[in-house]
């Protein structure tokens, strides 16, 4: 716990550390509306005065409250006025922040996750399948969710679970390290599309797919179904960014 | 036809690149006769390019710019690149080899081996470059010339997500592609085109010799490619 309140005001001295000369207004509210997407900033937080905000990131004040009009704007503060008032935190729900994300990034960027996120979870299922014993590939049988099963949130966190496992399955803990960061970088917008019924019905095949061989100790299989995945989840994935992008 | 949407996706094209060529001529000039004048230190050439390299370089829309030496064309050092780059416009200077600290010969890199082998402009990439950005760019690069030898190339990196911002939106109007001298995307409209992937119905001769062209699939039929825009024009 105290570990995890560390991390947490050295990754707020990090928000508040000074800005450079090129900062502006967009780079303030870039990355205070990080911070409150990745709940470093929590809901109901009190943010600090405008002069206050300007001082901490070497800002003029007027641009520190041009940075706070467009997070209000987009629902991330409420000022409210009066004795007790300030402006505070409002997060946002988790879907929207996944498609917020989505929002601001570059096709090049989505690429660009993309490309490391398949080569990684390739190369764990191909390990996997040489490594794992029979025993620790029956457990990922209870991963697989039944077809009809129509709860996203579950069919998402299995499939991360999922990968997870193969990760842990390689006995090697840099690379599972890796997939962890992976996971919580890209894992959750190439599950985005997962709210489709269409798509958890393929993904679901693939699945199947991929541990049918790690069981049978298959590496080509693995990889190909890994990769048949992640290259079906970022093309969809792409579609959508198309309509979310402004 | 929407002659019009395109023209200002190639009047886009045009004021990036353009400004680019204008820049890389003007150091072509300045280095060019800094060189004819005798012998140049690594010093003298810093001297000599840093200011208007770091005036050039406040448009935002660069990601990097200066000038690369041939080698030994500079009296004190073999390779040498007067770049400055990213966000802080940090100095270059010589590039390494991560872990070993060697410095790493540019000379096979595409952007200074087609100038230095056709004495023209050349936009190199999409690439990744790991020389100076570390970054996914496109390389503008004109040979410069003194005493009848190469000594160096001018150039400027320019992202290919600034270019993406930049282009994607007129490009979506005409439903048009972006495609560089060998044909390979740079920014399409169709979101499954990714940067990079080699566009194989772009006839050659569509593109002209250009360095950059806007293309579009013919409205009747299966048929090839069309060149809406290129550049340089």
């Amino acid at each position: 716990m105290a570990n995890a309140r560390a991390t947490t005001s050295r990754a707020r001295s990090a928000i508040f550390a000074p800005i450079g000369d090129e900062g502006r207004a967009v780079r303030v509210e870039n990355r205070l509306a990080e911070a409150i997407r990745s709940g470093v900033l929590a809901d109901g937080d009190r943010l600090p005065s405008e002069l206050e905000l300007a001082q901490m990131l070497g800002v003029a004040t007027v641009t520190a409250r041009e940075a706070l009009v467009s997070l209000r704007a987009q629902g991330l503060v409420v000022t409210t006025r009066g004795r007790g008032g300030g402006s505070f935190v409002r997060a946002p729900d988790p879907g929207d922040v996944v498609k917020g994300r989505l929002a601001t990034m570059s096709r090049v960027e989505l690429r660009d996750r993309a490309s490391l996120y398949q080569v990684v979870l390739t190369g764990c299922a191909e390990l996997a399948a040489e490594r794992a014993a029979p025993d620790e590939v029956e457990d990922l049988q209870d991963l697989l969710i039944p077809l009809d099963g129509d709860d996203v949130g579950r069919w998402r966190d299995a499939e991360s679970e999922l990968y997870l496992s193969v990760a842990a399955l390689t006995q090697s803990a840099r690379l599972t390290r890796e997939v962890v960061r992976q996971e919580a970088d890209f894992g959750t917008l190439l599950r985005v599309p997962l709210s489709e019924s269409d798509f958890r019905h393929a993904s679901a095949a693939r699945h199947r797919a991929l541990v049918a061989a790690l069981e049978g100790g298959d590496v080509a299989a693995a990889r190909g179904s890994v990769r048949d995945h992640v290259t079906h989840a970022v093309e969809r994935l792409t579609e959508i960014h198309e309509v979310v992008r402004p | 036809m929407n002659i019009d949407v395109s023209a200002a996706c190639a009047a886009r094209i045009e004021q990036h690149f353009g400004s680019i060529l204008a820049e890389l001529e003007r150091v072509r000039a300045e280095v060019g006769a800094l060189f004819a004048a005798g012998p140049v230190t690594s010093d003298a050439l810093i001297a000599q390019v840093e200011t208007g390299t770091l005036a050039f370089l406040q448009d935002p829309n660069l990601l990097g710019g200066g000038f690369v030496v041939a080698p030994d064309a500079l009296a004190d050092r073999r390779l040498y690149l007067a770049w400055w780059q990213g966000p802080g416009r940090d100095f270059l200077g010589e590039a390494e080899v991560p872990a070993t600290g060697e410095a790493i010969d540019y000379t096979r890199q595409p952007w200074f081996r087609v100038p230095e082998r056709t004495g023209e402009l050349y936009v190199a990439g999409p690439y990744v470059d790991f020389i100076c950005a570390d970054e996914y760019v496109l390389t503008t690069t004109l040979p410069v010339y003194a005493g009848g030898r190469m000594v160096g190339v001018a150039g400027a990196d320019s992202s290919v997500e600034t270019l993406e911002t930049m282009l994607l939106p007129g490009l979506r109007e005409v439903g048009a592609t972006l495609v560089n001298s060998h044909g390979r995307v740079v920014v399409s409209a169709d979101p499954h085109l990714a940067t990079g992937e080699a566009l194989n119905d772009v006839p050659a001769e569509a593109r002209a010799g250009r360095l950059l062209s806007v293309v579009r699939r013919s409205a009747d039929g299966p048929g090839e490619q069309m060149t809406l825009a290129g550049w340089p024009s």
